[in-house]
């Protein structure tokens, strides 16, 4: 065993974690309150688009409503860039983001 | 869905105005900026990379919706000679997939209006404002709408 064995590698593993904890969080779409769209619809859009059932679809809703925004989906970024565009094609008002640590 | 001959007419001269609006795609209104609204908040590059690839192909669909609404209408309408005409119920057969153009192009009106109006509340209103009554209206054939098909 040579003395490598004792240097500390420290930084270098940290750096890997932080890159993997990096990678390993996924990309999110998240869906805005406005005082335009009502409700009824905004729980119709949830329902069409992404097949939730009503009373996912309702607690999203309420999330966006009373607390100013939802996340609506999570995953690979392209796919949330994909349904941002669906969101805004319905006239609600969607971003996207990474997750937050 | 009922709706009478006057709705109809206001409606369709609604959708007229929407379509030239948006054929005219001017990128600083702030109706166009919300119809095709900022992905990215804290990315201008992001945001603007997203805008580039996704806003013809969103108003093209707007566009697209306006005239199916139209068509379902039966546009061009003559505007109603008398009351009783103008209060005329016609009752509209909608496909699955009219409803839907139907609830967007409701849905993209409102969000134009509402950016007109400078609404930023729900219980913005202001009764001299004859387009508060316009957008109301919208926002209750909307609300019928969803209601019949749900």
């Amino acid at each position: 065993m040579g003395m490598t064995v004792l240097a500390s590698p420290d930084i270098h593993e940290q750096e890997d974690l932080d890159t993997a904890i990096d990678s390993d969080r996924p990309w999110q779409t998240v869906v805005w309150n406005d005082p335009v769209n009502l409700m009824s619809y905004v729980v119709r859009v949830l329902q069409q688009y992404f097949g939730y059932p009503r009373d996912v679809a309702t607690t999203l809703m309420l999330a966006v409503h009373h607390e100013g925004h939802a996340v609506v989906c999570e995953g690979p970024r392209e796919q949330m860039e994909l349904h941002a565009q669906a969101m805004h094609d319905y006239g609600l008002w969607a971003t996207i983001r990474k997750a937050p640590q | 869905m009922p709706l009478t001959r006057i709705e109809a007419v206001n409606l369709a001269e609604l959708l007229r105005q929407f379509r030239e609006l948006i054929q005219a795609t001017d990128t600083g209104d702030p109706a166009m900026q919300r119809l095709v609204p900022d992905a990215y908040p804290d990315d201008p590059d992001a945001a603007r990379q997203f805008r580039e690839l996704t806003a013809s192909e969103l108003l093209e669909h707007r566009d697209a919706d306006a005239q199916a609404v139209l068509a379902s209408l039966g546009a061009p309408l003559t505007a109603p000679a008398t009351d009783a005409e103008a209060l005329e119920e016609t009752a509209l057969a909608l496909s699955p997939e009219q409803v839907d153009a139907w609830l967007r192009a409701l849905t993209a009106l409102r969000l134009v209006l509402a950016s007109r109006l400078h609404v930023e509340s729900e219980d913005d209103h202001d009764p001299a404002d004859p387009r508060f009554g316009v957008y109301e209206w919208l926002g209750y054939r909307l609300e019928t709408l969803i209601e019949l098909t749900d």
